[in-house]
């Protein structure tokens, strides 16, 4: 049984086709990527997973069990967590705080020992400040030091590793990642590929990312899904799918040339 | 090592100032916030005056409140207008159940637990409807049942019942209910404004400690991801409905509580006391302290509660507008000296200005107005704010008829001191500033003279604009802006 799985979902706004009966799964311990041109659908894709939108027609099922009418954090709760294309971080609190509340689904603290500060309390508090901890540990250096820093202080290669780790404290069996390298130097780039690839070697986790750096993608990918006007157009291994003449025509027009990888702009709006 | 005696001995001053600053800053926030706590316990022990004593009263209840705001505004991002309706509902509860107006008198302590369970019901009812709504829209709706409560509360003293002859009084109009026993906790009556500040003081701490604990919980740290951004927290796992059910109805129960303490205390309760400007006076406290900052919302009613107090007298207000006048230019002008020469120079201006007009037309000037009064009826305080007044005006142009004069350099002063303040910094610019500033002084004696009452709350808002473009994020808050 795959552990998400998409099935002939189909989601407009009004008179725009943005997801056309699309299907695709994720298995446990995969690394998939969806690519397409701007506009092709892939944010939206996210935001049907986890329940900001709902879908016309079509099932999406996580780990065997439907998702649709599931509020967004009860979809949380049950292992799905996300980044966001254009972050989407507290950036009034301190990068601590920020992984901490992420740990909101995975505590049960009441009114009552909150205010009276219960052993209880306390213990699960020391818990979850240890996790957030250990989960900022993941980053090395990067963010070392930095855990009682505001967000909004912190460059933005640096910012991107907090939301990361703000969806690891959430606890997930699924994570995806909307263009984790947007906005990122060679560098950064290079260091964001290996680390997606440690999330899934040391995390554990699966991995759903959006990318538009074919680098990232050809480098950690299993398996690749072309998305064009809300349609599948390929499937497959990197390699078939970066050569694919309807994915080349997507992204380049109908004349024939070779797919240049890398040539893609950041920051555009799935 | 040598010259460190040297450095220090010229530092001096704000050395000693900057070092006691650093111990207090060492010390944990409990260790602050209890000293605070006994220092504010002292005052009536320090003050015996009852008046004094009942405007701290005032500072714990507005601070009560501000606190409370801020769990809704601050964390949780919900711009609640109907929040002093809350308050009054706790008021009016209170006055029923301790009044002949039913004729029903319960218990202190169950009254105000009965209050407390009565706002979480109007915070869920007001809280249910509205949790779809967000920003601007909340507010319209919220302001709507703020709205509501003030009707209600003018028109429910006649209410027709199906099953009863005639009407019912339930809350006496604008004739308020009046009357209201005072709180008696077994046995323990509180009868004078000292009993009620300890109560006020009291409660005040004791909502400080559990809004800070919940701040510091996954309750306050959920509330304040959704006051950044909804949309994330609910991603993350936050029921942000539930959530923004819960912080209506915490602030909500504590704004009630308070209400009903301070009906206890006024043992009366009339509609104005629950106005939209009590709204706005609370918005203003949270803002001016900084909004999510538990210590600046205490701050702000301070300094809110406190001013119009400080100004009730004009020459008191007097000596207030000329020490943060001089204390501005000597503070803020660089270097220093320049602050002393425009302050020397405005002056010299106005004592040529005094010469010129008494040579020339002697009429238009009037004695000065103010006279000293008798040691036996007034503070040193204020003989000497009578007495600086005096000084003022046998400086300042007095004119028998400021009226039309004072109004037009007042419409002058403003496009004036606004192209000052865009001007390039020279000496041009520091020329100009010597009359500007004799402009103001001289709006400022002519209004006060015409309008005190609105002089004084012009001087308000001054102190809040000035206040507030120098912090523009609150006295204590932090910083809200983002820098990539």
């Amino acid at each position: 049984m795959p552990l998400l799985e998409f099935s002939n979902v189909s989601k407009h706004f009004g008179g725009l086709q943005v997801i056309n009966n699309f299907s695709f799964h994720v298995d446990q311990g995969e690394i998939v990527s969806i690519i397409g041109p701007n506009g092709a659908g892939k944010t939206t894709v996210f935001n049907l997973i986890t329940g900001i939108y709902t879908p016309d027609k079509g099932d999406i099922r996580f780990e065997g069990k439907s998702l649709l009418g599931l509020e967004p954090h009860q979809i949380c709760a049950r292992g799905i967590a996300r980044t966001f294309q254009l972050l989407r971080l507290f950036l009034n609190m301190s990068v601590r705080e920020n992984v901490m509340s992420a740990a909101y689904p995975r505590t049960h603290s009441n009114l009552a020992q909150i205010i009276l500060r219960t052993p209880g309390f306390r213990r699960e508090e020391d818990r979850i400040r240890a996790m957030a901890e250990e989960k900022l540990g993941f980053f090395g250096e990067r963010l070392a030091g930095a855990f009682d820093q505001l967000v909004y202080s912190l460059p933005y290669a640096n910012r991107r590793q907090v939301e990361i780790a703000r969806a690891m404290a959430t606890e997930p069996k699924l994570l995806l990642l909307d263009e984790p390298a947007a906005g990122m130097n060679p560098n950064e780039t290079q260091e964001i590929t290996q680390l997606i690839g440690e999330l899934r070697t040391r995390g554990g986790y699966t991995i759903l990312l959006i990318e538009h750096d074919m680098q990232v993608v050809g480098g950690i990918s299993d398996r690749v899904i072309a998305l064009d006007y809300g349609e599948k157009i390929a499937e497959g291994k990197y390699q078939e799918v970066a050569t694919n003449e309807h994915v080349i025509e997507a992204y380049l027009g109908r004349r024939h040339k070779p797919f240049e990888p890398g040539s893609q702009g950041a920051g555009e709006q799935g | 090592m040598a010259s460190e005696p040297l450095t220090a001995r010229r530092r001096g001053g704000s050395e000693i100032v900057a070092q006691a600053l650093e111990r207090w800053n060492a010390l944990s926030g409990s260790a602050r916030f209890f000293i605070l706590l006994a220092a504010a316990a002292t005052v009536p022990l320090l003050i015996s005056n009852d008046y004094v004593i009942r405007i701290a009263g005032n500072v714990c209840l507005f601070a009560t409140l501000a606190v409370a705001l801020n769990v809704v505004v601050g964390y949780a991002g919900l711009l609640d207008l109907g929040f002093i309706a809350f308050y009054g509902i706790g008021a009016y509860t209170y006055a029923i159940l301790s009044s002949d107006q039913f004729g029903i008198h319960w218990p202190s302590w169950a009254s105000l637990i009965f209050i407390g369970l009565i706002g979480l019901v109007f915070g869920l009812l007001l809280g249910s409807p509205s949790l779809r709504l967000l920003g601007d829209y909340l507010a319209i709706v919220t302001l709507g049942f703020g709205l509501v409560f003030a009707q209600l509360a003018l028109t429910l003293d006649r209410v027709e019942l199906p099953w009863r002859e005639g009407t019912v009084n339930i809350t006496g109009g604008t004739n308020g209910i009046v009357k209201l026993d005072p709180l008696n906790f077994f046995g323990f009556q509180l009868s004078n404004v000292t009993h009620y500040f300890y109560a006020l003081l009291i409660w005040l701490a004791i909502v400080l400690i559990i809004v800070h604990r919940l701040n510091q919980s996954r309750i306050g740290r959920a509330w304040r991801s959704m006051g950044e951004d909804a949309l994330a927290a609910e991603s993350m796992g936050m029921p942000t409905r539930r959530l923004k059910l819960l912080a209506f109805s915490c602030g909500s129960a504590i704004a009630g509580i308070t209400g009903g303490i301070f009906a206890a205390w006024q043992q009366s309760v009339f509609p104005q006391n629950f106005s939209t400007d009590v709204l706005i006076t609370l918005y203003a406290m949270m803002v001016l302290g900084g909004i999510s900052n538990l210590g600046g919302a205490v701050l702000g009613a301070c300094v809110l509660a406190i001013a119009p107090e400080l100004l009730r007298s004009p020459e008191l207000s007097r000596l207030i507008f000329y020490s943060a006048l001089g204390l501005g230019l000597l503070l803020l002008m660089k270097p220093r000296r320049n602050g002393l020469i425009v302050l020397v120079s405005v002056i010299g201006l106005g004592v040529l200005l005094r010469l010129i007009v008494q040579a020339a037309a002697p009429d238009l000037l009037s004695p000065p107005t103010i006279r000293v009064a008798a040691a036996s009826v007034s503070t040193a305080l204020d003989r000497f704010s009578q007495q600086f007044g005096i000084y003022v005006q046998s400086w300042i142009l007095v004119l028998k008829e400021p009226l039309l004069p004072g109004n037009i350099a007042f419409v002058v002063m403003i496009p004036a001191l606004l192209a000052l303040s865009r001007m390039k910094p020279g000496r041009l610019k520091f020329g100009l500033t010597i009359p500007a500033i004799y402009l103001l002084i001289f709006v400022w004696e002519t209004r006060l003279a015409a309008e005190p009452a609105v002089t004084r709350l012009l001087l308000i808002g001054g102190l809040l604009v000035i206040l507030m473009i120098f912090r523009p994020n609150g006295l204590l808050g932090r910083r809200k802006v983002e820098i990539v």
